[in-house]
């Protein structure tokens, strides 16, 4: 199992304390193709977070590809981010005054991997989603579906355990939503374990596995009708 | 690291103006720290200059009226130093006074060549007068010691009068001049920034004018003094010895004027002393309103990337390559305007130097490389103390935050 969530509690201490997630139990097998759906304020997002090590849960265990992920420091936290995880986010995340391949190679910047191996690494990635001649272009120059590319080229530049997918397609047109879902689709078919969060029930079908989370708590998976 | 620098120059470079204005808050800062410790320099440099050798050590003596009786002498009379006290205040004090010498002016006269004349008050003075007042000879020489014992009709002139007088200053040496109904040799040719007086020796000035040999004023040149006291003491002990030659009380200070010049350089040298301090407080102070700037700036360059900074934190970037970037950031700034600073104001203490070079009251207004090492290591600190704060509350921005702040 890549994922394993054992009874996660999380909690926000504001003026009125938010249970927001109650005893989370969850696996997720390696060459899964998840989504997590559930409506606004259901705790998708602070799942997403958890299982994201960008955000701390009260108690439980998680384990994610076998290493626990509890009351780590910050610096240990980063370095299961850079080598474990690869981000995909709603509104693509890429630092508008790098170019493309800059963008992707990035996150080999902090593993210490010199300037000529990543981005000869990033260009590899860049291709592989059919962006190679618009490696140095800077985001503003490049259109939602060719900007969420080049993050998921970003994501998978540290060949991760995992890509977490927050809203992948939220941003996008239906037309380049399916593109995007296409390229998860085939990089899921190439072994890569993917967990998208959305509240698109369009993107939810296309996943193996839909996760539904309401008031903090995942929702049994509903039987099969028979007919 | 060269990457940490390109990642540096990259960000710097996307914020050209915010980078331009908060750089320049140091540069103008370092520039003004420049220009004052330059001036400062400059002004020292004269003052050493002008108090260094014979006239930081001098104790000069003017004739006074006694204002105690003493040995049945009334009060009210007149003191005079007189040619004799010359010889003995060195004899009877060899460990204090090192040399005495005195000058005299006589009335103006007209000097003349057989090409043309100047108007003049020559100066009776004694070789010291050379090395006093630092008098560089262009050719010749100055007056000696055997001139005094031969009281020679000699003179000593500067450029300007040479050139009057005989057109080529280099010819003048060995020529002969007309004043006071005699003929001189003009021994020397000088060239000062400021003097223009005619040089005789002291002896044929005292020859000349009808003093009974009674000198305006001695000019003493002490030795070994080190603080206010042994200036002090000095005074008294020069006061006891024209005491016993002229009777009056040595108590009595008003029967001679003495001003002790080695006093005076003390004060002023302890002035200077305090006037280099200020100048460092204020160039510090002005400097760290630049630095306060840079680390204005950094905190909103930190709010304005925190975005950016979460993007970083998700891919993998550690609290400390956040601090290590942000503070290097802020030092690369501090630095480079820093030195532009530094550089201005070296080109600019350069102009002043070459523009007003080397008057009685600045010198050579230049900085050297020593002061360059301690600016440096200045502003090495300040960048780095700008950058640390912003960096640290950079790297306290949770990223699951900085994600979320557009």
């Amino acid at each position: 199992m890549i994922i394993k969530l054992d009874n996660i509690n999380k909690t926000y201490f504001g003026a009125v304390p938010l249970h927001v997630l109650k005893g989370i139990n969850l696996g997720i097998d390696k060459g899964e193709l998840v989504s997590i759906m559930g409506a606004s304020g259901s705790g998708k997002s602070t799942l997403l977070n958890i299982l994201g090590i960008l955000d701390n849960y009260d108690s439980g265990d998680y384990h994610l590809d076998g290493v626990l992920v509890k009351n780590l420091s910050e610096n240990k936290a980063a370095e299961l981010r850079n080598r474990k995880i690869g981000f995909v986010f709603q509104s693509f995340n890429l630092i508008s005054y790098k170019n493309a391949v800059e963008n992707v190679a990035l996150p080999l910047f902090y593993q210490g991997v010199s300037r000529r191996k990543r981005n000869i690494l990033a260009m590899e990635q860049l291709d592989r989603m059919g962006l190679a001649d618009r490696a140095h272009h800077l985001p503003g120059e490049l259109s939602g579906g060719q900007k969420q590319r080049v993050a998921i080229a970003r994501s998978l530049i540290t060949h991760p355990a995992i890509i977490l997918a927050d809203e992948p397609t939220g941003a996008l047109d239906s037309h380049t939503s399916k593109e995007v879902m296409e390229v998860f689709r085939q990089l899921n078919s190439d072994g890569m374990t993917i967990v998208i969060v959305t509240h698109d029930p369009g993107v939810g079908a296309a996943t193996d596995r839909i996760i539904r989370i309401a008031d903090g708590i995942i929702q049994p998976e509903k039987p099969e009708i028979k007919l | 690291m060269f990457d940490l620098i390109r990642e540096i120059g990259q960000t710097m470079r996307n914020n050209k103006l915010r980078t331009f204005l908060t750089g320049f808050a140091v540069a103008w800062g370092i520039f003004m720290l420049i220009i004052l410790l330059g001036m400062a320099r400059g002004v020292t440099n004269a003052f050493t200059d002008r108090s260094s050798g014979d006239r930081s050590s001098r104790l000069n003596v003017y004739q006074g009226v006694t204002n105690k009786p003493y040995k049945g002498y009334k009060e009210g009379r007149r003191i005079q130093p007189e040619m004799s006290d010359i010889e003995d205040l060195v004899a009877r004090h060899p460990d204090l006074v090192e040399s005495v010498a005195s000058y005299k002016y006589l009335g103006s006269t007209n000097i003349s060549s057989s090409k043309d004349y100047i108007t003049k008050s020559p100066e009776g003075v004694f070789p010291a007068e050379k090395e006093m007042y630092k008098i560089p000879m262009l050719y010749g020489r100055f007056i000696n010691d055997a001139d005094l014992n031969y009281t020679r009709k000699i003179m000593i002139i500067g450029k300007p009068d040479a050139t009057t007088l005989f057109g080529d200053p280099e010819k003048a040496v060995g020529q002969r001049v007309n004043a006071y109904g005699l003929s001189w040799l003009v021994a020397g040719v000088y060239d000062h920034e400021w003097l223009s007086d005619v040089y005789i020796p002291f002896t044929t000035a005292m020859t000349l004018s009808s003093s009974d040999g009674k000198v305006s004023n001695l000019q003493v040149k002490l030795k070994g003094l080190k603080t206010e006291e042994d200036g002090n003491r000095a005074t008294e002990t020069v006061r006891a010895a024209l005491a016993r030659n002229h009777d009056f009380d040595p108590e009595d200070e008003s029967a001679l004027y003495m001003y002790n010049r080695f006093n005076s350089y003390l004060r002023e040298r302890s002035a200077f002393g305090i006037l280099n301090i200020s100048i460092w407080v204020i160039g510090i102070f002005t400097l760290l309103s630049g630095i306060v700037g840079v680390s204005n700036i950094m905190f909103v360059s930190v709010k304005e990337r925190t975005h950016e900074i979460g993007i970083r934190r998700a891919i993998g970037a550690k609290p400390r390559s956040i601090l290590f970037q942000i503070v290097l950031e802020s030092v690369a700034i501090t630095a480079l305007f820093g030195y532009a600073g530094v550089f201005l104001g070296m080109c600019v203490m350069q102009l002043v130097d070459a523009g007003v070079g080397s008057t009685d009251f600045m010198h050579n207004p230049t900085i050297d490389i020593s002061i360059a090492v301690e600016v440096t290591i200045v502003l090495v600190i300040a960048g780095s103390l700008a950058g640390l704060f912003p960096a640290l509350k950079a790297t306290k921005v949770k990223p699951v935050e900085a994600l979320r702040d557009e």
